[in-house]
């Protein structure tokens, strides 16, 4: 390995571990050190792999990165990038994980899922509202988000149609 | 269904195959960033049952917890569960391996056409529905909560704080789940 594919390796390592509520809250912290402190890329180039990575399937956070990886070595610059984003979080929520199932139904145990299930529901429904937010084109966008949470409510209908839908919708500039 | 028919059905061993297919599928069709969430959740819950909805209502509270992309968590987690490190090596190379070089190819492509209008217009009602679906995902997973006012508060708070103010997510939980977890634990000890 090159030393700028080192360097770019092992600060993802870092920052993935300390990623606390998904990677998107390192961004900031990922600009500053590919785009100012070493000049890899330019801003827009940043800004163009995050709207690329959000708007293919997949694991998007993991795929940015690697298209960082992939600019200042290549291939094996996008695989190093990738272990180094999804690696030692793994690890983490490996370990955590047994732990929460070795104390499974004691007593305090179902005193901190009451507590704490509704607090990270709220915030699953906020994520979706803010998501709604960003993508909205108008009132006919927020329509569309809207009908599709209770479309998923109130019939076994499969999402992948209600995806399909937006994006027709969408294709036929019907929510401009 | 009964109680029993259902633990007998969650005592079924699940096999790797199906792991890998099943994370396989919840990366394809989680386009938009949170979208995982809802394939989780549909086919591990409502289809293979392979876990009851409150397990994952915890999982996905627990990896709200740990750094890292969070619904990666939810596939290790739910691969330690049904067949412990393997199950977590099957559905974590599921959610990956394919994705990721389907991903990676198409990116690159896509760097090129990033412009064309009519690209933009269906990633916006594909984006526009994904975050319908996310709604959709949290209101039902709070549903056992519904009878618990201070469940339905602390719901409420999270969700007001995070859409209105601009406090960072992790101050947000800090001071919300400890709050939480303390008047569960007042509840519980009025009900005994």
């Amino acid at each position: 390995m090159n030393s700028p594919s080192i360097a770019l390796t092992a600060h993802l390592a870092l920052l993935s571990s300390i990623s606390f509520g998904g990677f998107p809250t390192v961004l900031p912290d990922v600009r500053n050190f590919v785009v100012t402190t070493h000049r890899w890329m330019t801003d827009q180039e940043f800004a163009d792999f995050f709207a690329i990575a959000q708007s293919i399937p997949g694991p998007n956070m993991i795929l940015m990165m690697s298209f960082i990886g992939w600019k200042v070595w290549g291939f094996p610059g996008a695989v190093a990038s990738a272990f180094a984003t999804f690696g030692p979080p793994c690890a983490i929520y490996f370990a955590a994980y047994r732990l929460w199932d070795r104390f499974r139904n004691a007593p305090w145990q179902r005193i901190v899922r009451l507590g704490l299930v509704p607090v990270t529901m709220g915030l699953v429904v906020a994520s979706g509202t803010v998501m709604a937010r960003a993508a909205d084109t108008g009132w006919r966008a927020a329509a569309v988000s809207i009908a599709a949470a209770v479309i998923l409510l109130g019939t076994r209908l499969s999402p992948l149609w209600l995806l399909v839908a937006g994006g027709g919708l969408g294709g036929l500039g019907l929510l401009r | 269904m009964s109680q029993a028919a259902r633990e007998q059905e969650l005592d079924q061993p699940v096999s790797l195959a199906a792991l890998f297919v099943a994370f396989l599928k919840v990366s394809l069709y989680g386009i938009g960033g949170g979208g995982g969430l809802v394939w989780a959740g549909r086919i591990a819950v409502d289809q293979r049952r392979w876990i009851t909805d409150q397990e994952f209502a915890d999982i996905v509270s627990l990896c709200q917890f740990m750094p890292g992309p969070n619904i990666v968590g939810i596939a290790v987690c739910i691969g330690a569960k049904a067949r412990g490190a393997v199950g977590t090596i099957a559905a974590i190379s599921g959610f990956l391996v394919i994705p990721w070089g389907i991903g990676l190819a198409l990116g690159l492509l896509y760097l090129k056409y990033a412009h064309l209008t009519v690209m933009r217009n269906i990633l916006g009602g594909i984006a526009a529905a994904a975050a319908g679906l996310l709604i959709a995902t949290g209101i039902r997973l709070l549903m056992p909560h519904r009878r618990r006012p201070a469940a339905m508060l602390f719901a409420g708070l999270a969700f007001a704080l995070m859409v209105f103010s601009k406090l960072p997510l992790l101050v947000i939980l800090f001071s919300l789940v400890p709050l939480g977890i303390a008047v569960a634990g007042i509840e519980a000890a009025r009900a005994r």
